[in-house]
């Protein structure tokens, strides 16, 4: 049951449309003029510390956990320094917009057409990068749903896990200040790297000065608010509130609340700094579980008050909003930061340590229904059966978490990229399905590259069927094929042009992050930064690991790679000319050949005749990306993960062969083409685990619909659990259901209203159904249901 | 003996109802019982017959110009189906999948490839194979061959029967089972006879028989209103059930008419109007009979 607190702030939340606030960037601009000539890290660390200084400060009616971006309760700020020429084409639009829209007044508008985008004309990231990429690598890296780095030069990169426990929690920002005090205080400022050590720890505490300075706003805000209110208990809530304050950020918290407060101060510290996707909770139960323990035993808290505590802050991190191009919100629809939170899982020994705050988190999640944290939750034979039944009894919710994830494969995945073994067991989620450490500087999103884009190429001379431009290699521009194999031949080839676009696009984003957006605000969290005097950028972090490719189309393109073969190689029921002709024509004409090609084995089915293609092409993803190395010398790493990419790398996509026709959607993640895997959801399964999905270290996905029915018992319950473990035992990785039935989805699409908080899973996280786009709520009601005959 | 070949309807990956865990469900055909409500028609006989799914077909006619009789698109128009030798070449033909085979032929070691697909989840669920049907204890060799080599592979085995066989010839592949879902269509002879074709005699012999070996056996009955779902029938059923096995255990499976759709495609009538699904409150109540009658009323949903 929610208590009245959180049903007013959960009903403010589904009910509003998040709104646009430029202070931040307002504050951020006047300090750049002020700061011309400093170095980059100073002048965003000060930055910084003025936006602390002067952003409004809101405690919003009933909160306990306080601290806002903006003005709004559902806010979005601007980062111009990341990029703004998109914010001036897109912001007349932005309320009417399909995916993600924000409110925005003809007065913001003007206000920061006049007084924040003329000073960064010629100085943003995303200018630098469109001026310094070569022509031909933007043709195909730019905007076109065939190579996708938006998200890297458009936005921060975000994708950090900060090290409370180790760090913030043993320190307090006042305490990292005066680490670094120290640390000035021996460096050789006649040594190469001098002054550039002295610049990294006095950026540090400037966010460090900047932290506590806006905690004391909030404090003095919350005693003024005393004064005002008339409510016994709101005015010792607040006076509790304003107690906090006076110790945090800056000293190490003792109970629940003040740890709360803490890590929401640095989530929001984490935003004003960076407007970040992916600043990632990680392991909340394991490092909160002694607030937790202190609280329960000194009786400051019961359960329910560490539930309402948890639930403060789940709405917390669903209010603000992450503002980004319509073309980035196609990619990660639905309003979401992809803050993972992971419950369950072994200890830095081995041992099971879910505990307490394991289960207080999925019934938060379960009550409050807000699309985040990301909830995830590490399942291992180890695993207490009772957080098996209450992570199954989510499930039967039809929320769409938690995201499950193999504790097995996730430490495996991280001793593949060279972890310690204790550090590996102690792995947390990044964003959707990213196996992550707190220790880590990893770019774990950076390029979705667009796999069905080779099988177009491969099968029209390079050249984009949708437009007719050459996008890939000219090979076989006769488009002859001697052999299945010539075909596969030739699909291979454009697929390793095509990475090799994505590494040459990835590797000019990171040589423009690294000296445009220095990372001192989350360095302040790291050891080994702290130690080194070295930011995350400069390689400071304990591990560095290489930048993450996405796959895109996995299942559609083994899908028609197979359609090929099957009907010109093996069954001869027409010719390749005949094939790619229908192809060209998006099928017109061809209906009888289409059905034969939409009858042609498909991946999720377990059949190796299309499951080996499959194969195939994620080890040679695999071994292709490892051939490249980045800024950091570092090997690329590959992922399949989903975000809501399939449906605009499917738009720019024509015909396959599959029997797909132009520009739907086509596969995310390692999952199954919505609506092909036919036979049972284990035959699925099985398709999906022999992808070696260990060697693919950015993560793998895999969404399934399941019939309600199905879990409506707890024997159904057990049974799908079973399922579960078996599919980690093949050596899967991530497995997420959606458990709504059709006709719910199809109401939902006709009465909105009714369905504001009904969460569905998109793809690596779930979102509200009614904030997507009705091309992404159709591929949804698509996907397959599984049901028992 | 891994080439014995049987009939069957098809096999049913992940099922979750029929015994423990994550199953397979292996539908033989044939079966010695008529019930009028059966919602397998098409396994009441052990040969392949062509089935028309109409609301697939677009008249494209490729199925009439692969036919060596010139039968029409539609199989069960009035003349059609007469003509039909069952020879199947418009099943391969017929791009819609409005055609289809009611009866395949499976060698034991075909069916052992395809369960070892799923064996990853039998044994991490406790489940395995349950035969079912049609009648799986119609083909006793091709039965018990598969039933041997599926012991072997240390996997649960749960029948599903009617109960309508020749016990002693039965006897040893009975010996391999884990758990017999044993059916008592109604314990009144002269209604099972109208119900079902066959006297309820043997049926109650064969339970009877099965709870003096100390076999685990659910009894269910597939409840029906307008046939057997009367608190009598279903009263006398949980007594006799009682008094036989030492582990008296009955479950109740309301009536579905998902059947009815097979039926039409095998060009049959069925009567829908004659039986109706129990409501949930008659469910209940009639669980509520079992249960007094000191019988456990068990569910596998």
């Amino acid at each position: 049951m929610l208590t009245e607190r959180i049903q007013k702030a959960k009903n403010e939340y589904v009910n509003n449309k998040p709104s646009i606030s430029y202070e931040r960037a307002r504050i951020w601009t006047e300090s750049y003029k002020r700061t011309e000539g400093q170095t980059e890290i100073i002048r965003r660390a000060q930055a910084f510390k003025d936006v602390c200084r002067e952003l409004v400060v809101t405690i919003f009616p009933g909160e306990l956990i306080v601290g806002a971006s903006g003005e709004f309760r559902k806010c979005g700020i601007l980062t111009p320094e990341f990029s703004w020429t998109w914010v001036d084409r897109e912001m007349d639009n932005f309320s009417s917009r399909v995916q993600d829209p924000y409110e925005m007044t003809d007065e913001q508008r003007a206000f920061v057409r006049a007084n924040i985008f003329p000073y960064w004309k010629g100085k943003s990231l995303e200018e630098a990068y469109l001026a310094q990429i070569p022509p031909a690598i933007a043709k195909v890296a730019v905007d076109t749903g065939i190579i996708d780095i938006d998200s890297k030069w458009r936005q921060s990169v975000g994708e950090i896990t900060p090290d409370y426990q180790d760090v913030l929690f043993k320190k307090g920002w006042q305490g990292i200040i005066d680490t670094c005090k120290e640390k000035m205080a021996k460096i050789s400022l006649a040594a190469p790297d001098g002054l550039k050590k002295y610049d990294f720890y006095r950026s540090i505490i400037l966010c460090g000065e900047g932290m506590i300075i806006l905690a004391g706003r909030y404090r003095e805000k919350a005693l003024a608010m005393v004064e005002e209110e008339k409510d016994p208990v709101r005015k010792d809530e607040l006076l509790k509130i304003a107690d906090i304050l006076s110790r945090i950020p800056a000293q190490p918290p003792v109970t629940f609340q003040e740890a709360l407060q803490m890590i929401w101060f640095y989530q929001l510290g984490g935003i004003l700094m960076e407007n970040p996707l992916s600043l990632n909770p990680g392991r909340f139960d394991q490092y909160m579980y002694p607030y937790y323990k202190y609280d329960i035993e000194h009786k400051l808290h019961d359960e329910d008050g560490i539930l309402e505590l948890i639930e403060c802050y789940w709405l917390k991190l669903s209010e603000w909003v992450w503002t980004i191009s319509a073309n980035t919100a196609d990619f990660f629809a639905g309003y979401n930061q992809f803050q993972n939170l992971t419950v369950g899982g072994t200890d830095r020994n081995g041992k099971d340590a879910t505990n307490e705050l394991s289960y207080l988190c999925l019934k938060a999640t379960g009550e409050v229904k807000t699309h985040q944290p990301g909830l995830s939750v590490r399942i291992g034979h180890d695993s207490p059966h009772k957080f098996v039944e209450a992570v199954m009894e989510l499930v039967a919710q039809g929320t769409g978490f938690p995201a499950i994830h193999s504790d097995k494969t996730g430490y495996q995945m991280l001793k593949n990229m060279g972890y310690e073994t204790e550090d590996a067991r102690d792995w947390n989620n990044c964003g959707c399905v990213v196996p992550h450490f707190r220790k880590t500087f990893e770019w774990t999103s950076t390029v979705n590259v667009n796999f069905s884009g080779a099988f177009e190429y491969a099968t029209n001379g390079g050249k984009s069927r949708i437009t007719g431009e050459q996008m890939g290699l000219p090979i076989h521009t006769d488009r002859k094929f001697a052999s299945y194999e010539e075909v596969e031949q030739a699909f291979m080839e454009q697929f390793d042009n095509l990475i090799s676009i994505s590494v040459t696009g990835a590797i000019l984003a990171q040589k423009l992050q690294k000296v445009l957006i220095p990372r001192p605000f989350f360095s302040a969290v790291s050891e080994s930064c702290l130690e080194k005097g070295m930011d995350l950028v400069d390689g400071g972090a304990k591990y560095t690991i290489g930048p993450v490719l996405t796959g895109i189309g996995l299942a559609e393109s083994a899908n028609s790679l197979a359609a090929v073969k099957k009907l010109v190689f093996d069954d001869k029921v027409c010719t390749m000319d005949e094939l790619l002709d229908a192809m060209d024509k998006n099928w017109e004409g061809y209906d009888e050949l289409r059905k034969l090609a939409q009858d042609a084995p498909k991946y999720g089915n377990d059949d190796d005749y299309v499951d080996d293609i499959a194969r195939r092409i994620g080890n040679h993803y695999y071994e292709e990306a490892h051939k490249y190395t980045d800024i950091y010398g570092k090997t690329f790493t590959t992922a399949f993960m989903g975000i809501s990419n399939f449906i605009p790398t499917g738009r720019v996509i024509g015909a396959t062969a599959c029997g797909r026709k132009a520009t739907e959607p086509i596969s995310e993640g390692v999952s199954p083409v919505a609506g092909t895997d036919t036979s049972t959801p284990l035959a699925a399964m099985k398709s999906v685990a022999k992808m070696n999905q260990d060697i693919h270290s950015g993560g793998t996905l895999l969404n399934m619909r399941l019939s309600h029915d199905l879990v409506s018992t707890p024997r159904g319950r057990n049974n799908l659990a079973s399922m579960i473990q078996s599919f980690f035992d093949m050596g899967a990785f991530h497995i997420q259901f959606n458990t709504l039935s059709s006709k719910t989805l199809l109401d939902a699409q006709a009465h909105p209203e009714n369905y504001r908080d009904l969460l569905v899973r998109v793809a690596g996280y779930s979102t509200q159904f009614v904030h997507l786009s009705k091309t992404l709520q159709d591929s949804i009601i698509r996907r397959t249901v599984h049901d028992e005959y | 003996m891994m080439n014995t070949k049987g009939k069957i309807l098809q096999l049913q990956h992940y099922s979750v109802n029929d015994g423990d865990g994550i199953r397979t469900i292996v539908f033989f055909a044939g079966c010695p019982l008529r019930c009028r409500w059966c919602s397998n028609p098409e396994g009441w006989e052990a040969r392949d017959r062509i089935l028309y799914i109409a609301s697939r077909c677009i008249g494209c006619g490729r199925c009439t110009s692969v036919c060596p009789r010139q039968v029409g698109c539609d199989l069960n128009a009035p003349g059609e189906r007469e003509k039909c030798v069952d020879c199947g070449a418009c099943v391969k033909a017929c791009l819609e999948h409005a055609r289809k085979h009611s009866v395949t032929e499976w060698t034991v070691q075909q069916v052992l490839d395809w369960l070892e697909k799923e064996l990853i989840f039998f044994r991490e669920s406790g489940g395995g194979v349950t035969y079912s049907g049609g009648e799986c204890t119609q083909q006793p060799e091709f039965l018990h061959e598969l039933a041997r080599a599926v012991y072997d592979l240390g996997l649960n085995q749960a029948m599903e029967t009617c109960g309508y066989f020749p016990l002693e010839k039965l006897q040893p592949t009975l010996d391999l089972m884990d758990l017999l879902f044993m059916d008592i269509k109604h314990m009144d002879r002269a209604k099972h006879r109208q119900f079902t074709g066959v006297d309820n005699d043997l049926i109650l012999h064969n339970i009877a028989a099965l709870g003096k070996q100390n076999k685990n056996i659910v009894v269910r009955i597939p409840t029906i209103m307008g046939v057997n779902g009367d608190e009598e029938n279903i009263r006398n059923t949980a007594r006799f059930v009682r008094e036989h096995l030492p582990e008296p255990k009955l479950e109740l499976l309301p009536y579905h008419s998902y059947g009815a759709d097979k039926y039409t495609q095998l060009g049959l009538s069925y009567d829908e109007q004659a039986f109706r699904r129990p409501t949930d409150e008659e469910l209940a109540r009639l669980r509520a009979i079992v249960t007094e009658e000191g019988v456990e009323a068990v569910s596998y949903r």
